[in-house]
């Protein structure tokens, strides 16, 4: 909680307390059991956690990006995966908040911000992850309406939450072809594929996602045609900040795990804590935790700011952060022995739930990409 | 427990001075016809008594759980005004504290204890120093 304002930690306070109580002693069975939880992502939507960074008119808090990392970082030492989720549907109220027109952010965005919706997004295919651009689920425009064909990968929610941010391909090819559509379930030609077995993000169902002569009224258009890739670039930029948040959550609940188990596990005569090496090591974690930090945090100014370089330093965060925070999580486990091992210590469940972050909102090699592109370029 | 002396004694005060039934350390309440159904957390555990109304209670943690604050409300809490009522507004004399504080000091330190060889050793020196 260093240089944070009084507000801030009044918000990480309500955070952490929600976490503890309401996600903490559940996040085994969640996973466990591959229960999406509706009820107490509810009572977070109640206290304001449906849609932190999204304005009050519609019902969102109105917070900054810097809030909002510090409320996810706060939330995931709970449960990371259904955190991780929290703020994917955050992404998609704020997106229709930004660029939605007023009937559209009035219609959709309270009951998101309530959580009596949820919400899904849709920009990943089968034959289209990292090249994004590439998409080619198709969106035909007929009258009023469109008609979408195509399908959607690896959708997180997908089949159980009741609104989704499509991106779909309403032009030419390449990315000023795309554009960003609004789907409900319930729509005629919307259906869903089986629901996946994951390593980690058990709380989270996901699901492809597919359209068949699905018809869309033209109403629910985000924006401009053509418009929908740049949509979708500034949604991550968020999003990127929000996941990696959640992994400093993980990461931050590992390290306290560990510096538990030191002191209580004994070997040799002694607690573990004794030996020079766990000590280092656990001081190493610390130290990358708090850097890994402020990365983020530093990100999240940059893009509340509005700063030209928000971009390049939303993706070094999420680099940095997801990696190293995998790391730590990975040295907690290891310090635990064999136990670390067992899903009675929650340290296993952290590793696997946070293993995906490495992988989504732009793989880690994606976001070098964005990086040497800026430094070759710029 | 006033935050300052952790005394416990304002409701206690009060309604001695309002002569009122009192019910602390209440951890339920149940409101009948015309009376209130206490139960307090007693020493030797739960106690519950029945008082008329009007009367005063005082609650233990045991009675609710506080609310979660929402995000709006904790934005909101900053601007809310303070305002700063003079007791004299109120009609309330004498505000001047009546206590005094004449010392304040830390309990003895513990001192060491003794091993004793047997049982009778150790009857016999509880007798001793008077604590049987």
């Amino acid at each position: 909680s260093t240089g944070l304002t009084e507000d801030q930690k009044e918000f990480q306070k309500v955070a952490l307390d929600f976490a503890a109580k309401e996600m903490a002693p559940y996040m085994a069975e969640w996973d466990e059991k591959e229960i999406f939880p509706v009820e107490t992502m509810r009572k977070a939507a109640q206290l304001g956690f449906g849609g932190i960074y999204v304005k009050p008119d519609v019902g969102g808090s109105g917070l900054s990006r810097l809030d909002t990392s510090i409320i996810f970082e706060a939330l995931s030492t709970g449960c990371t995966s259904t955190t991780a989720y929290m703020s994917i549907h955050n992404m998609c109220v704020w997106m229709i908040d930004t660029f939605g027109n007023e009937e559209q952010r009035h219609r959709f965005c309270p009951s998101l911000c309530s959580m009596e919706k949820f919400a899904s997004y849709c920009l990943t295919e089968p034959g289209s992850g990292s090249d994004a651009a590439s998409l080619l689920t198709s969106a035909q425009r007929k009258g009023d309406t469109y008609i979408l064909n195509g399908s959607k990968a690896f959708i997180s929610g997908g089949g159980d939450t009741d609104v989704y941010v499509v991106m779909c391909r309403t032009g030419g090819p390449g990315p000023k072809g795309i554009s960003c559509l609004v789907l409900e379930k319930g729509m005629p030609g919307l259906s869903f594929g089986k629901k996946e077995k994951k390593v980690g993000w058990n709380s989270q169902p996901t699901r492809a996602v597919i359209f068949e002569d699905c018809v869309v009224p033209v109403g629910n258009r985000l924006g401009a045609e053509g418009q929908g890739f740049s949509i979708a670039m500034q949604g991550l930029n968020g999003g990127r900040i929000n996941i990696a948040s959640c992994s400093l959550g993980a990461a931050h609940a590992s390290v306290l795990l560990a510096q538990e188990h030191l002191t209580v596990r004994k070997q040799f005569g002694e607690p573990l804590a004794n030996n020079q090496y766990l000590q280092f090591r656990l001081a190493e974690m610390a130290t990358r935790l708090l850097a890994a930090r402020l990365m983020v945090r530093n990100a999240a100014r940059a893009l509340q700011d509005g700063r030209e370089d928000a971009a390049v330093l939303c993706s070094m965060a999420k680099l940095f952060a997801t990696d190293e925070c995998f790391g730590i999580c990975n040295q907690a486990l290891q310090m635990h022995g064999g136990y670390g091992y067992l899903k009675d210590y929650a340290v296993q469940q952290f590793v696997r739930d946070i293993r995906v972050h490495q992988i989504l909102e732009g793989t880690n090699e994606v976001m070098r990409m964005i990086v040497a592109r800026n430094l070759l370029q710029g | 427990q006033a935050i300052d002396d952790d005394c416990n004694q304002t409701g206690q005060l009060l309604a001695a001075m309002l002569d009122w039934p009192q019910g602390t350390f209440a951890s339920r309440v149940e409101l009948e016809d015309g009376a209130v159904r206490v139960q307090r957390e007693v020493d030797g555990g739960l106690e519950t008594l029945r008082l008329r109304l009007p009367a005063v209670l005082t609650a233990d943690l045991r009675l609710n759980e506080p609310r979660y604050a929402t995000l709006p409300n904790i934005m909101k809490a900053k601007k809310k005004p303070l305002e700063v009522i003079p007791a004299a507004d109120l009609g309330v004399s004498g505000g001047s504290p009546r206590l005094k504080v004449l010392q304040v000091q830390e309990p003895p330190a513990r001192a060491g204890g003794e091993k004793v060889e047997s049982v009778e050793a150790l009857v016999e020196k509880l007798r001793q120093s008077g604590r049987i």
